[in-house]
């Protein structure tokens, strides 16, 4: 595993999940391979990696639904095995799949699991009532979950998950087949629960949503980490560059020669009307980069800067696409 | 233990809500019932509804043993018999053209070839639509016949014997007229009987308690088709609650299905079953055993489909063997294992209590149906879980 950095979280100082050297094999098969993480309060993390790469057998054994042989789960420094109970009560799970009863109403869904998490009575009737707002089914609570559209099952799905207020919350892949606009709320949410202090675990195959929501991530592949850090610490780990894409007319020869010798350009490709610059930093550079291919005589029609994300980063480790 | 009754609670108004339990618990077994009772139960009435009949006679015997015989089929308790007669060359004649339901020719010197010991035949016509009133008439001549046969054996010995004529008849009308020395008499039946109705209720409601219960194993295996196993193990439940609550869900779906069928059935059909707390105690030990054998069929099946098949598969070989369609008769191994059948054991309690028996007198169908689901819950702790592998 490469480590990218020991990265200084917002907030809390304690580990709300602790993993180490988690072992899963299935007969001769090693499919999670010594995964070792940790999240603290506040913390959004983030497992990314294509399907089959291991994040949801990672997260059966975190949420205690199938024993590791070998390594340990700790939440709130309590260790989590199947038969556990105690720290089963500060976990709240989204499984991939969706996870409620089609013939039960939303709000009986929710009482239902609210009562085995612990609720009761008044808190429990309060906290149904508010997760039915916060997921935007206060006016279909009374309607058979078989009805609901898939993003409203996607949002009871994680509104089971949070009605008792975990402290760990776990999400498994949890926009997977959900609209662009249930998908954008769920996110939304999600990123509201990491700044009200909920820790969370969230496994996603997409790229963009563990950029957007996660303050850490593990990349994962064949169930192994294969680096960990902050969204740019990873990015580093390719070498940090940038590409900057210029389209225009003129002298497209004597802006090349001209661009060469600005501090930071690693390298001019040229062809179709235009020239892509390998540069380190693009956004600092983007001024004398304009200025110089204009005084070169290149009369630009376009830029365009194309920053390495988490798809290049997983290229650059496992070498090959994140969706293979 | 709330977690348990919450999980309880949310499977039985699922369970309410699709109907299903309604359909298969209790509008298909009374419907059987129903079916069955048409099809069967008028054999299990204890009178037969016998039409009035009547006889064509001649008696050319001058004694009175011919007039006693004719007598005798004439005052017959079970049916009205009404007794014409004519001339012995019209009997057959008279049968065929009246309709009547037997003929009857008493030939001359009758009562002398008895009290002699020498052979004599009385000659019976069946009528044209002879039915189940000619076959009792004729029963019944045959047993007379046969009576006033023990009169000639009795006289053929005395004449053997060399008493004297005045003797030999003594002796011989004696034997014919008299009172047999071996009688049948009708008394009540077996005590662990029950009218062929009672057995069809019975046996139906112990058939389908079986598919009954299977709902909660049905219930297990939804969960994890539908996703919510893995959410209910997350939640801070202890280990087995689940399993128990399921097994809990198929038990009272079982007592309840059993005991509305039960009381429907004696109210529809006119049986009854006896002690309500008899019934209760067999009912809640069936429930029992049945819901044990769920614990076997969770651990072996990995899908709803599978469960089904495995389920119907062992309460069908459990009810036609236990008698829920009918009754089995068998000595021997075959007889001792079936008193481990906890359908026979259920249909043998409700005959018991039906009887007037007590909660003493069902201790060994209790036993065999507790027994029952002992051995299973065992065996399933010892069979592989291939549910969870799934």
């Amino acid at each position: 595993m490469q480590s990218a950095a020991t990265a200084d979280v917002r907030t809390g100082t304690e580990d709300v999940l602790a993993v180490k050297a988690l072992v899963k094999r299935y007969g001769d098969q090693t499919v999670v391979d010594g995964v070792s993480f940790h999240i603290r309060a506040g913390e959004i993390y983030g497992l990314l990696g294509p399907n089959g790469a291991g994040k949801t057998t990672i997260i059966s054994m975190v949420a205690g639904l199938i024993p590791s042989d070998a390594g340990s789960v700790n939440i709130l420094g309590e260790a989590m095995i199947p038969s556990s109970t105690g720290p089963k009560g500060h976990l709240g799970l989204v499984p991939q799949e969706l996870a409620i009863y089609p013939d039960l109403t939303a709000r009986e869904n929710l009482r239902f699991f609210g009562s085995l998490q612990g609720l009761r009575r008044k808190e429990l009737r309060a906290r149904t009532d508010e997760v039915l707002e916060l997921i935007g089914l206060a006016d279909r609570a009374s309607e058979q979950t078989k009805k609901f559209s898939g993003g409203m099952k996607r949002r009871l799905n994680i509104g089971i998950g949070l009605l008792h207020r975990p402290t760990l919350l776990i999400l498994d892949e949890p926009t997977v087949g959900v609209d662009p606009q249930s998908r954008n709320s769920i996110l939304e949410s999600v990123e509201r629960l990491g700044t009200e202090g909920m820790a969370v675990l969230y496994t996603t195959h997409y790229m963009e949503e563990a950029e957007r929501l996660c303050d850490r991530i593990s990349i994962i592949d064949e169930g192994q980490v294969q680096a960990e850090g902050t969204r740019d610490e990873l990015i580093r780990l390719t070498g940090g560059v940038d590409r900057i894409d210029l389209r225009g007319s003129g002298n497209t020869s004597a802006a090349a020669a001209g661009l060469k010798k600005v501090p930071g350009v690693q390298r001019i490709d040229g062809g179709g009307g235009g020239l892509i610059l390998t540069v380190l930093d693009g956004p600092s550079l983007l001024p004398a980069i304009v200025t110089g291919a204009g005084s070169a005589g290149m009369a630009l029609t376009s830029v365009k800067i194309t920053r390495p994300d988490l798809e290049s980063v997983f290229l650059h480790l496992t070498g090959k696409a994140l969706r293979d | 233990m709330t977690g348990i009754w919450a999980m309880v609670g949310n499977d039985l108004r699922q369970r309410l809500r699709d109907r299903s339990v309604f359909i298969f618990s209790l509008l298909v077994p009374l419907s059987l019932m129903g079916v069955l009772n048409l099809a069967f139960g008028g054999l299990g009435t204890d009178g037969l509804d016998l039409k009035p009949a009547t006889v064509v006679a001649s008696v050319d015997d001058s004694g009175q043993l011919g007039a006693a015989l004719l007598d005798a089929v004439g005052s017959l308790e079970i049916m009205d018999v009404t007794i014409r007669k004519v001339p012995a060359a019209d009997v057959s004649r008279e049968t065929r053209d009246s309709g009547a339901d037997l003929g009857i020719i008493i030939p001359e010197g009758f009562t002398g070839a008895v009290t002699s010991g020498r052979a004599v035949t009385v000659q019976l016509v069946e009528g044209a639509d002879a039915g189940l009133e000619t076959s009792v008439l004729v029963s019944v001549v045959d047993g007379l016949v046969d009576q006033f046969g023990a009169g000639m054996v009795t006289a053929a010995a005395a004449e053997t014997a060399g008493l004297s004529h005045d003797a030999v008849a003594a002796l011989a009308q004696q034997a014919a007229a008299g009172a047999p020395a071996l009688t049948l008499s009708e008394g009540e039946a077996s005590a662990e009987q029950l009218s062929l109705k009672g057995t069809l209720v019975a046996g139906q409601s112990g058939l389908f308690l079986l598919f009954t219960v299977g709902f909660g194993v049905l219930g297990l295996l939804a969960e994890r088709e539908q996703g919510t196993l893995a959410r209910l193990k997350s939640t801070p439940v202890p280990a087995g609650s689940i399993i128990t609550a399921k097994a809990l869900v198929g038990f009272i779906l079982g007592v309840s299905a059993t005991a509305v069928l039960l009381t429907v059935g004696t109210l529809l059909f006119g049986v009854s079953f006896g002690s309500p707390f008899v019934v209760g105690l067999l009912v809640l030990s069936i429930s029992a055993a049945a819901t044990s054998m769920t614990f076997i069929v969770a651990r072996l099946v990995r899908t709803a489909e599978q469960a089904n098949i495995a389920q119907s598969i062992l309460a069908m070989v459990l009810g036609i063997g236990g008698g829920a369609f009918f009754p089995i008769d068998a000595s021997g191994a075959i007889a001792a294992l079936m008193d481990l059948n906890p359908v026979a054991a259920f249909i043998r309690g409700l005959g018991i209590s039906a009887g007037g028996g007590g909660p003493a007198d069902v201790v060994f169908p209790v036993t065999a149906m507790l027994g029952f689901a002992a051995l299973c819950t065992l065996a399933s702790r010892l069979v592989p879980d291939r549910g969870t592998q799934a």
